[in-house]
């Protein structure tokens, strides 16, 4: 059986959708088959040929705190969480570290950028635009001091994100973890699908007419806590959360493999990770979003999986009822798993004709495909999976009995850090970076990105097929992740390409091209949107791309909280790897400069007017970008291969004080416990630390929160300890200059790196710099922050 | 509209809206095959760049009409209207 420290329980549930806008209501139209969809009355349909939505009514959201500086997503994702959190008897954390937030979404806060685009680029829009806003104002409305942070998978994100907050728990991180997911009906998604040709003019059939997707929105969430911390407060239990299992497609960015093995790989990590049998699955919630070629990879992959153990397994796709719902789908489909298996009951997909039924049956062999009407079954377990883009597979296991999960297996096991991967605004290569910090290369402007170039792509062996068809995010993404592989020397192949996964942090992710398609439609109006640009909305095409081009299947996931998600896709990874899910996971931190970018930083007054250092005390910092690709490997798995490694990471650590998410002042301390939490994952006190990679870049509100931490913690060690800041070359690159600070780190420790430029704070506070040696360097701290109050440490060694 | 200007209208957009190198794109390259490597995701932007530019609807048209430039330059001529 699961040991009691690693089990994890639902204790709470809320959900807002088209069919409810509590657990309640939505539950009994769940049993009393209720479909959600309408004719959209929010969005212009004229010339568009499907005009059918599952839109939310509700007059209620706004009655919560500065509803003003919200986008919808975060009001239906808040009031979802407030049902949750009154549900499991919890309210106001007071800044509790051991209580997170993990949301997933798709489009986020795509309504702000509609709403900037068209009625005068009011300055206040931005803050709510990212995704990142909204786990960021769903901690700051209960006060959830612990790791915050937001899962892009676009329509697996929802799955995902409980998925994460159940590793964080078994990871000591957490013990109570606010998970689900969110996201609103708007035009870009709506046009989007219409330029697929993705959305059924007559409502969504799942494996039914399969003709198409109809668009829902909404929130789902699901309290997850440790069975410990639920036990010593005495709180009323649903389930238990076992395993989880998620995966790359490497095929195709919008569309699933056809023979869904990829998929069923996610499955059956969800199952053996729980430690259950096939057969304990009484009920599959499928995906099922009604396109033919995502229902048709399901059936096949149930088929493949279930076999002959458990031939008859009950399935249905509850998107009927609430639409697809995107990113807030997942955690949706939970909500229905969890009601559904603590009520033995099996949810319906409608409406089926006699003939209809006849035709599933023909084409589902002995599965039970539950239809038109809910009804009793016993269950002991039940599995969620969704799909997408970018090739994402994600299931869970939702059950009564605790399972024999695995987690943490491979906790003793040392990490080394094996391949680095460079696109920045100084180059596209390693070498190329090392170049400029020997000639002492600064930013040329005040605004400055990356390009890449057709040789980056001959050098990598990139064709014209692939490279056509990328964004700007996913050419900095493919470029620096699969030069991270060349430096390493790992070659994907079909024996390991499961044994590897990829996280991709970013503070922006498809924010710019989310704008990009927002332009073209207000211009040409909902049904002239683009099918070839529409993917890049997404903010894990880039990684999608990424697993593509180099056929990486293993677990892929986009983690986006602002600049620190280029280290937590570090710290992640590292937790992938103890739990025995993969041997070699890659880490980025990807975001892009486009030209609105540069625009959102000067209205929201934090771009500097010219080039400017780190701690120059300015107003406004230079806006860069950049994209750092990091392999991280187990080291016997490295040293099997013979690979070269840079350095070993050896702790993670974070720290939250909450803020308004667009803030910083006010939570200088949660510095402190990142890097006290880093250090001690690591089993290293402040004395063992030889130099700090840091994240000041001009901008003195920013940098001032640095220097009193790292003042705090070392004391005068500070004054002769090299503070390197990437920064002062590149600008403020958000994930991927938090990713390149590590890169520094490993290359500082494995000398790569002789010397570089580093700054000193003396007692007084005042700043020097001179060039430092890389010699003798042992142990380096990576410190990195986000909007809202959140802070990330990293330790790399020399030595394990 | 003469025939080389459609070409040239439809290769520029190949390069400006499907990210094709010009330098590789001909007349009669394969567009599906391995060097462009067109899919279905692509064929939709041609539908619609061809419906909005030249006014014919190439919706549910044989896949042999869009193997090249050729082809979709003789499809929108012979059904012009």
């Amino acid at each position: 059986m699961t040991p009691d420290e690693r089990r994890c329980v639902v204790t709470g549930l809320g959900v807002i959708c088209a069919v409810g806008n509590n657990v309640e209501e939505t539950w009994k139209s769940a049993l009393e088959s209720v479909s959600g969809i309408h004719k959209t009355t929010s969005l212009d349909t004229k010339n568009c040929y499907a005009d059918l939505a599952a839109e939310v009514k509700c007059d209620t959201l706004d009655q919560i705190d500065a509803p003003e500086e919200k986008d919808r997503v975060s009001k239906l994702c808040i009031k979802a969480a407030n049902e949750a959190l009154a549900d499991a008897g919890l309210s106001n954390f007071g800044d509790d570290q051991r209580v997170s937030v993990v949301i997933g979404s798709c489009v986020g806060g795509v309504l702000s950028i509609e709403q900037y685009h068209q009625h005068g680029r009011d300055a206040a829009e931005i803050a709510k635009m990212p995704i990142a806003s909204i786990a960021s104002q769903v901690a700051e409305t209960c006060g959830a001091g612990g790791i915050v942070t937001n899962v892009a998978n676009a329509c697996a994100a929802g799955t995902i994100s409980i998925a994460v907050a159940c590793d964080l728990i078994r990871a000591g991180k957490a013990d109570v973890v606010i998970a689900g997911g969110a996201d609103s009906f708007a035009s870009v998604p709506y046009s989007g699908f219409l330029s697929l040709h993705a959305l059924d003019e007559n409502g969504c059939s799942p494996f039914n007419r399969c003709n198409g997707i109809t668009l829902g929105e909404g929130a789902g969430i699901v309290i997850v806590e440790s069975y410990e911390h639920a036990q010593k407060r005495s709180a009323k239990t649903y389930c238990e959360v076992l395993g989880s299992g998620v995966t790359s497609d490497a095929n195709h960015i919008t569309a699933p493999r056809e023979d869904g093995v990829c998929l069923m790989e996610a499955i059956n990590r969800a199952v053996k990770n729980s430690g259950i049998d096939k057969s304990d699955i009484g009920y599959v919630n499928a995906h099922g979003t009604g396109t033919g070629k995502n229902d048709n990879a399901e059936i096949t992959a149930f088929k493949n999986f279930f076999g002959e153990d458990n031939a008859n397994v009950s399935v249905s796709s509850t998107k009927v009822m609430t639409g697809h719902c995107l990113g807030a789908a997942g955690a949706i489909e939970a909500v229905f798993s969890i009601k559904a298996l603590t009520t033995d009951t099996v949810l319906p997909t409608f409406p089926y004709t006699e003939e209809q039924s006849a035709a599933l049956k023909e084409k589902v062999g002995a599965l039970d495909f539950v239809q038109n009407k809910a009804r009793h079954k016993e269950l002991k377990c039940v599995l969620s999976n969704n799909v997408a883009f970018g090739g994402t597979n994600a299931a869970i296991v939702f059950s009564k009995v605790p399972g024999e999960v695995s987690a943490q297996s491979a906790k003793a096991k040392k990490i080394a850090v094996t391949g680095l991967g460079i696109v920045s605004p100084l180059g596209n290569s390693k070498a190329a970076y090392l170049d400029a910090v020997k000639a002492g290369k600064k930013p040329e402007s005040a605004s400055v990105h990356s390009t890449i170039a057709l040789e980056d792509y001959k050098e990598l062996g990139i064709k014209m097929a692939f490279y056509r068809k990328l964004d700007n995010l996913g050419q900095l993404q493919t470029v620096s992740g699969m030069r991270a592989l060349q430096d390493s020397a790992f070659q994907v192949t079909d024996d390991n390409a499961k044994d590897i996964g990829i996280i991709v942090g970013t503070s922006e992710g498809g924010l710019g091209a989310t704008y990009d398609f927002e332009e073209l439609i207000a211009e040409a109006g909902n049904a002239g949107g683009s099918a070839f640009k529409f993917p890049h909305t997404v903010y894990n095409a880039a990684g999608g791309y990424l697993s593509i081009c180099s056929g990486i299947k293993g677990y892929g996931v986009t983690i986006t909280t602002g600049p620190l998600s280029g280290l937590d896709s570090i710290g992640y990874s590292m937790n992938v790897i103890h739990d025995g899910q993969e041997k070699a996971m890659m880490a980025t931190g990807t975001d892009e400069n486009l030209p609105i970018i540069t625009e959102f930083a000067q209205k929201l007054g934090v771009a500097a007017g010219d080039v400017v250092a780190p701690f120059a005390e300015n107003e406004g910092f230079v806006v860069g970008d950049g994209s750092v690709s990091i392999m991280l490997e187990e080291e016997d798995y490295a040293k099997a291969r013979g690979a070269k490694v840079y350095c070993y990471a050896l702790g993670f650590g974070h720290g939250r004080k909450n803020v308004k998410f667009g803030k910083l002042a006010g939570s200088d301390e949660a510095l402190d416990k990142a890097i006290n939490d880093a250090l001690a994952d690591a089993g290293l006190s402040a004395a063992d630390i030889d130099a700090v990679c840091g994240f000041a870049n001009g901008c003195k509100r920013i940098d001032d929160i640095e220097k009193g931490a790292l003042k705090r913690v070392f004391g005068d060690k500070l004054a002769t300890m090299p503070l390197f800041e990437v920064k002062e070359r590149v600008g403020e690159g958000r994930a991927g200059s938090a990713a390149l600070a590590a890169a520094e780190a490993a290359m500082l420790l494995n000398g790569e790196l002789a010397s570089d430029n580093a700054y000193f704070i003396a007692g007084d506070g005042s700043v020097t710099s001179k060039a430092a040696d890389a010699a003798g360097l042992k142990k380096i701290l990576i410190i990195s922050f986000a909007a809202g109050g959140s802070y990330s440490a990293v330790v790399f060694g020399k030595n394990p | 509209m003469a025939n080389e200007e459609m070409k040239n209208k439809l290769k520029s957009f190949f390069m400006s809206d499907l990210g094709v190198d010009g330098d590789v794109l001909q007349f009669d390259t394969p567009l599906f095959g391995e060097e462009i490597g067109l899919d279905s995701v692509d064929s939709l932007e041609i539908i619609s760049f061809v419906d909005s530019t030249f006014g014919v609807s190439m919706t549910g048209v044989a896949k042999e009409n869009f193997q090249s430039i050729d082809t979709i330059a003789a499809y929108i001529e012979s059904h012009k209207a």
